[in-house]
């Protein structure tokens, strides 16, 4: 039993839930109706208006209503919205025990110590009907949930149910209602609107309470004979089941569960119990110690229960409904009824995966709580309350997502929690001594640890370490340092949320996140009134949670605030942007779009990324009082600027941020004396005098203006404004504004206008006005005042500005951190593009250089140094030696040590087993046998000339093993590279070995000897052809198709090298125009692409056609446009050609070419060997030659010897097999 | 022996870990360590000492053990000497042969390691078992392993590995341990190897040792592509250490990480030159230039049996 709620107060008789919200209410044996909220814990309202104690209370379904009856008789509708009793029902003769609302007619019905039933009109306010027929108290009257049935318990031992079918039809028309008033009594006795359908009969004591089960014709009821009986009835009659034993006193309340097979009852032997209704056997006992049970309520709608006691009353459920389930990568592995299932979010795909161990329903809460996922290994753990607290591991296999019905082996263990603390390595925490088990998939165990504290539950926290959880603080503990990494005090931990980098994490407890770091460093704590259900985090660092009621959000600084409400408790599993993926109490993931705004906006704020803040601000609607004040207190009444429109708050924020021009505006708008003032004191702030003497000046602030002028010298400014206090006749302004201006004259002036003639006499005569003080002494007469002697006085003059009017330096205000942004935005924006077009040029051209570079480097590198050889030769060197250790030395411990150890022999090193596998050169370089290479090649190619071959050699070598640094200072590990891995491949079978050549990379060359042959450039197409052909003879493939192209590309290669090297021969023989003209031709009789065909047809008809061959241009010409030419300069050059060579079929040399004739052209001598001649060839690339040239070395391939024997290319394993 | 139920913190812990995983510099910066009993204070300065070596700093080991130091340290001196002039390793050999053989001092298992190390050098493998076999600690056992994973005699090391499993399942060098024979049998074990490079790597600080580890599996797996980046990573790593400690450039930079990427180059058809001859220049005595000179030789010479 899982408590929600609980409450002090008196004896409580009467219970109901509210359908909707989260409210119940309890009516006292005092006479109080309490209402409460079972999810904040607060009592909303009281009800005190009965006489004695309320024995039954119930919310109408869908009104603001509620019904009560006591002890006084009366029953009582309430308007919970009014706060007040509506009206009440008046008819019982004694004790009210039960009422209830009709779940859609506008009836109560009523049960009462009178014997009687009544059912009520609420509407009429009139009792339309009275059940008479118990002969003792009738303890309880409920209506059936969806036919016109009423079931009632009594003190007679006999429970009742009536039909009142026959009322329906009667209150079909409301006007009937008031005409039956007078057939009440008529009815009372008749009793034809609700008659008896049966009697049952079977306790032997008196009931206490009797209801239905909601879908099923079932009846329960208990009684003082301490029983719970189970009823079952038909349309014709109703017989008793089974009876439940078990409670030890009165039972005074029984309910069927709405949606498990379940009964729940009560009774005064202060215990609950659980049954189950399908077994009817016990499953669960809750006592209390102190208070007797008297009434249980069930939520109409959710899996909540209530049960009133003699000190109050709790509100619980039976078991747990949090789905349990574990989050790796793009799925979540949960468990639902007895499956755990797998949800794929970016599919959105739901499966289900394997059956899991059905938990016998020996007793609740029995389901998995936690589940862990290993994703490397595909093992789930699962924890549970079983044999108290046990796990189950399982491995899932890779083939049976989707169908899995046969369940699965499992490994199990006790324990209080087990979670995955490695790939293959799970804790299992050993409560009763303090440790930690850690075990391998075997479920072995491989390693245990004293934990530092005594521990509660453990989490994750990281590869080997452990989160551990005590009632008061969590510790995260290192398993293999067996050191704590980190402490935070915090009490009732709950669960544990690690942000995907794991770098922060997030404490649920009841009603407190504590968010931290990874060493638990505490960053800030949330409380809540609502329970605290689930959390995640997004990838921006702000942590999402879900209460009972909410979603939402809380940043890195501990701001918080709500998302969206939610009308039922859901389970965050993931986060994706604006997508919240949970997982509902039936085990359903749902996604829920959330409008993210405002927490990013905040977290943009708090990380001053004030470019997305601002592009925010454009776009969205995003503002409100909450959050200019959220700006303002946060400190950026800049940024809230931009939302207010209200001239007032616009112009406090601009003054707050410092911004003059906006608040100057504002100030205009408004127009009062007071925001001129706060202007100009913050405009005098920043030094801004233009604005301040605007400001005085729109305030008529003459004294403020006039030292404003003083301090910033604008004596022509100060001046008039001494004029303007005279026309005001401000004396005293007047006499400031002279003392300011040092204008001495004009201040005695004053003082004589003023009538204070001595004043003025000693102002004139201290600053030596003598001709105005003697003026002024004589109109003093006597009365000239004495100058006080002594001292060293020295006149008052202001000084003389430096520099006057204008603005001083002004403050540097920040406005300007949002200006141009998203202007910068753009431009980068454009210059990446830029960029990278650039790039794509430079690696266009590259593409040839690296290939140059290439080989030729790595020659030029391995010129250097000579180290003596001593390569894999050496494992063979011990296998004789088999070590007789006692000869070196007998007299030390160490070597009684080491005599009774005999090393084992060395193995074979790997490249000896390709040596001995295989009969393909390349792998023969690869593991480094070269002279077994070379006769290889020899053999096969007749390949003689190994020089070319010396990088590809020494590469392949190179390329055959991998550097592993093993133990520190100790020489490294080489180890073997293998071709063709898969993950099947089974360990310590030698695999051939990785060349560092293949196939593609020649088809690559191929493309960009294509290219520059195309560009003309004749060396480079040279050098990549040839580079082709000295390649193959240590290329291996894999299939016989692929060997087919090999050989394909040794043709096409040995073509090409041909016509290239005839073509740069000819053009050497520029000064031997006949020899010229017959390499162009033979040019044209290479097999070459069609595009290079044309270019050598063109360029062989220009040749022979300025030599004067216009019979031979022409039949270029005719090849040429065989070819259907895409260019049109082409096409027309060759007609051209050809015209000009009809008027005029001669040739002016003569060419040892005939183009009727087929031939082969020599690859030595560039000589044509007609059909029929005698030739020989190259055994590798398979160039022909003339008969002399046999024995030498092939001048194409630069490899073979001429005319030697050969078996032919094997360049792959399938060859062999 | 290594106590499995023990309680008590281990205080070397995090030091020894670094200088498995290749953290030299972290091992010194770190190894200010309180509370250590003498036996801990001489395997502690032992790790320093030999961080120093793997470091390539043998002068500094070499002036600061003096003659009153531990034996094990000695032993420690010696591996410098042997590993800073190659030119005088018969005198170096022939003391540590001084110490194996008293019997005070051939049982210290720093001593037992460094004469592994340097009979492996010797390329003597089975003098270096006659030392190592025995085991002892979980370094004795690792260094047999790597002995006989040298020795292509992976059923041997696998016993080894099945020992160490048994003492302590997941202590790191028996995860490394593990990784270097997965490596070395091949296979689908390749992939075990390469888990653990993973766990480590999410584990604790990247080393250029870690980062290797994952590219040597990725190269075997033929991702020649995801090899070099991870290459190219620690050879970055490299160069930001060597200029944040004003060491020799050439000597810091990972010899290992530099042949993996001449391997890696080759394979991906890239120009391997540059490194191979940074190698040259900075390790001259690295497997892999002796395996290209030795290549250069042995086509020369069958090119002439040819002929």
């Amino acid at each position: 039993m899982l408590t929600k709620f609980e409450t002090k107060s008196n004896r409580v008789k009467g219970l109901s839930f509210h359908s909707k919200r989260p409210w119940i209410l309890a009516s006292l044996h005092s006479g109080v109706i309490q209402l409460w909220d079972y999810r904040m814990g607060t009592l909303i309202d009281r009800f005190d208006e009965h006489d004695g104690p309320v024995r039954g209370v119930h919310f109408h379904a869908t009104q603001p209503l509620f019904v009560s009856g006591g002890d006084d008789y009366k029953i009582k509708v309430w308007n919970y919205k009014l706060h007040r009793c509506l009206f009440t029902l008046l008819g019982h003769l004694d004790y009210i025990r039960t009422v209830q609302f009709h779940h859609e007619s506008p009836w109560i019905v009523s049960s009462s110590d009178d014997q009687t039933i009544r059912i009520w009109n609420w509407q009429s306010r009139t009792c339309i009907s009275v059940l008479t027929g118990h002969n003792h108290y009738v303890m309880c009257a409920l209506f059936h949930p969806k036919e016109d049935l009423v079931v009632s318990a009594s003190l007679d031992q006999t429970v009742r149910v009536w039909d009142i079918s026959a009322l329906r039809k009667k209150t079909a028309s409301p006007a009937d209602d008031i005409l039956r008033l007078s057939q009440m009594n008529t009815d009372f006795f008749g009793g034809v609107d609700a008659v008896v359908k049966y009697v049952l009969e079977g306790h032997d004591r008196g009931v206490n309470w009797a209801s239905f089960h909601p879908t099923l014709p079932l009846l329960i009821s208990g009684a003082d004979d301490r029983q719970v009986k189970i009823w079952r009835m038909n349309d014709t009659k109703a017989w008793e089941v089974d009876t439940l034993r078990g409670h030890m006193n009165n039972v005074s309340c029984v309910l069927f569960h709405a949606r498990q097979d379940l009964i729940v009852s009560n009774s005064e032997d202060k215990s609950i119990r659980v049954w189950d209704s399908t077994k009817r056997t016990a499953l669960q006992t809750f006592r209390r110690e102190q208070d007797r049970f008297w009434i249980l309520a069930s939520h109409p709608e959710m899996n909540l229960f209530a049960a009133g006691h003699d000190s109050g009353m709790i509100v619980f459920k039976l078991e747990r409904e949090r789905p349990a389930f574990s989050v790796s990568g793009d799925s979540l592995y949960y468990v639902k009824d007895r499956f755990l299932r797998f949800f794929e979010y970016s599919t959105q795909k739901d499966t289900q995966v394997i059956p899991i161990r059905r938990p016998g329903s020996i007793s609740l809460n029995q389901g998995a709580k936690t589940l862990s996922f290993s994703p490397t290994e595909n093992a789930v753990l699962i924890c549970s309350d079983i044999d108290g607290g046990s796990y189950e591991l399982y491995i899932i296999p890779k083939d049976s997502l989707g169908r899995g019905d046969t369940v699965h082996e499992s490994k199990r263990g006790f324990g209080g929690s087990a979670v995955f603390v490695a790939r293959n390595r799970f804790a299992v925490l050993e409560k009763s001594s303090d440790q930690v088990l850690v075990k391998n998939l075997k479920n072995e165990i491989v390693k245990k640890s004293a934990l530092p504290i005594a521990t509660d539950s453990i989490f994750y926290a990281g590869t080997g370490n452990l989160l551990c959880k005590t009632e008061d603080k969590v510790i995260i503990f290192d398993l293999q340092q067996r050191i704590v990494l980190g402490e935070l005090q915090t009490s009732f931990v709950r669960y544990v949320v690690w942000s995907n980098d794991m770098e922060s994490i997030a404490l649920l407890s009841k009603h407190a996140v504590v968010l931290a770091d990874k060493k638990l460093v505490h960053r800030c704590t949330l409380h809540e009134t609502i329970r605290i259900k689930s959390g995640a985090w997004d990838d921006n660092g702000v942590f999402i949670y879900t209460t009972l009621t909410h979603i939402k959000y809380c940043l890195p600084n501990g701001d918080s605030g709500i998302i969206k409400t939610i009308d039922v408790p859901v389970y965050i599993t993931k986060i994706f942007g604006n997508t919240i993926f949970c997982l509902d109490r039936d085990g359903r993931n749902r996604p829920i779009i959330i409008d993210s705004t405002e927490y990013v906006f905040k977290l943009s704020l708090l990380k001053k990324r004030h470019d997305q803040v601002m592009s925010m601000i454009r776009n969205s609607e995003l503002c409100g009082q909450a959050m200019i004040a959220y700006l303002q207190q946060k400190g950026f009444p800049e940024v809230a600027l931009h939302f207010v429109k209200d001239e007032r708050t616009r112009f406090n924020l601009a003054l707050e941020s410092g911004n003059i021009e906006i608040a100057v505006a504002s100030a205009k708008v408004i127009d009062e004396k007071d925001h001129w003032y706060r202007l100009g004191v913050e405009a005098l702030r920043q030094g801004n005098a233009g604005i301040v003497e605007y400001a005085y000046q729109r305030t008529k602030n003459f004294e403020r203006l006039s030292f404003l002028y003083l301090i910033t010298g604008n004596l022509d400014k100060l001046s008039k404004m001494m004029k303007i206090a005279e026309q005001k006749s401000d004396v005293m302004g007047q006499f400031h504004n002279a003392l300011y201006l040092g204008d001495v004259q004009e201040r005695v002036k004053i003082l004589e206008n003023a009538g204070h003639l001595p004043l003025a006499y000693i102002t004139a005569s201290v600053h030596g006005l003598q001709g105005v003080a003697e003026r002024l002494a004589a109109d003093l007469g006597d009365n000239v005042p004495v100058l006080p002697e002594g001292g060293s006085a020295s006149l008052l003059m202001p000084p003389n500005p430096i520099l006057s009017g204008g603005d001083w330096p002004l403050l540097r205000v920040t406005k300007g951190i949002f200006e141009g942004g998203l202007d910068s935005a753009g431009r980068g924006v454009q210059e990446e593009y830029e960029d990278a077009a650039d790039a794509d040029w430079g690696e266009d051209l590259d593409i040839v250089d690296v290939v140059n570079m290439h080989n030729g480097d790595v020659s030029v590198a391995l010129e250097g140094e000579d180290v003596d050889e001593q390569n894999d030769e050496g494992g063979w060197d011990y296998e004789d030696l088999e070590l007789p250790p006692d000869v070196d030395t007998p007299k030390t411990a160490t070597s009684a040590r080491s005599s009774m150890f005999v090393a084992p022999p060395a193995g074979l090193p790997v490249s000896q087993i390709w040596v001995q596998k295989s009969s393909l050169a390349a792998e023969h370089a690869a593991a480094g046998n070269f002279d077994t290479t070379m006769r290889l090649l020899n053999r096969q190619l007749g390949i003689r000339n190994f020089a070319p071959l010396k990088t590809l050699f020494t590469d392949l070598h190179m390329g055959s093993h991998t550097y592993l640094l093993g133990f520190s200072s100790a020489p490294v590990i080489s180890v073997a590279i293998e071709r063709g891995w898969s993950e099947s491949a089974s360990p310590n079978v030698r695999g051939p070995p990785a060349l560092a050549f293949n196939f593609s990379q020649l088809e690559d060359k191929l493309k960009a000897g294509y290219k520059a042959t195309t560009a003309g450039k004749f060396t480079e197409a040279l050098r990549l052809f040839l580079g082709i052909l000295h390649t193959i003879p240590l290329i291996v493939v894999e299939s016989r198709r692929e060997v087919d192209e090999v050989k394909e590309l040794i043709t096409i290669a040995k073509e090409y090298v041909l016509g290239s090297m005839m073509e740069l021969k000819r053009r050497e023989m520029k000064d031997n125009p006949v020899r010229e003209q017959e390499l162009a031709a033979y040019f044209t009789h290479c097999n070459l692409q069609v595009p290079h065909l044309r270019l050598a047809l063109l360029s062989a008809l220009t040749v022979c056609y300025k030599a004067g061959n216009l019979n031979t241009a022409a039949n270029f010409a005719r090849r040429l446009l065989e070819t259907n030419p895409t260019n049109e300069n082409q096409t027309r050059t060759a007609r051209r050609v050809l015209q000009a060579a009809e008027r005029n079929m001669t040739d002016a040399s003569e060419l040892n070419y005939d183009f009727r004739n087929p031939f082969v052209v020599c690859g030595a001598t560039y000589a044509p060997i007609y059909r029929g001649q005698k030739k020989v060839s190259c055994p590798y690339c398979g160039s022909h030659f003339v008969p002399s040239q046999e024995g030498q070395l092939c001048a194409v391939c630069d490899l073979a010897l001429i005319g030697s024997d050969a078996s032919g290319l094997l360049c792959s394993p399938s060859q062999v097999r | 022996m290594i106590d499995l139920t023990m309680a008590t913190p281990d205080l070397l812990f995090g030091l020894r870990n670094n200088f498995f995983l290749g953290a030299y510099q972290a091992a010194i910066n770190n190894s200010d360590i309180p509370n250590l009993s003498e036996e801990e204070s001489v395997e502690r300065d032992s790790l320093v000492y030999r961080s120093y070596i793997a470091l390539g700093s043998y002068q500094l080991v070499i002036n600061e053990i003096d003659s009153a130091a531990a034996t094990a340290l000695q032993a420690v001196k010696l591996l410098a000497l042997y590993l800073s002039s190659p030119e005088n390793k018969e005198a170096t050999i022939a003391s540590l042969q001084e110490y194996l053989s008293d019997p005070a001092y051939g049982n210290n298992p720093i001593v037992r390691i460094i004469a592994g190390i340097v009979f492996m050098h010797e390329k003597d493998y089975v003098e270096a078992l006659k030392h190592t076999n025995i085991g002892g600690t979980m370094e004795l056992h690792a260094l047999n392993v790597q002995i006989l994973i040298k020795m292509h005699r992976s059923d041997y090391a696998e016993k080894q590995l099945r020992i160490m499993q048994q003492i302590d399942e997941d202590h790191t060098l028996t995860q490394l341990a593990n990784a270097w024979l997965n490596l070395a049998v091949g296979g689908s074990k390749i992939q075990e190897a390469s888990l653990i490079f993973q766990d480590f790597s999410e584990k604790y600080q990247m080393t250029s040792l870690i980062l290797n580890g994952k590219a040597v599996c990725c190269m075997h797996m033929e991702k020649f592509d995801e090899a070099e980046s991870l290459l190219l990573e620690a050879l970055n790593k490299a160069n930001s250490l060597c200029s944040f400690h004003l060491l020799l450039i050439d000597d810091a930079k990972d010899p290992e990480t530099l042949a993996n990427l001449v391997v890696c180059s080759l394979h991906l058809g890239k120009q391997s030159s540059r490194y191979l001859s940074q190698l040259k220049l900075s390790h001259p005595e690295h497997v892999l230039v002796k395996r290209a000179s030795a290549a250069e030789e042995s086509f020369d010479r069958a090119v002439q049996t040819l002929a």
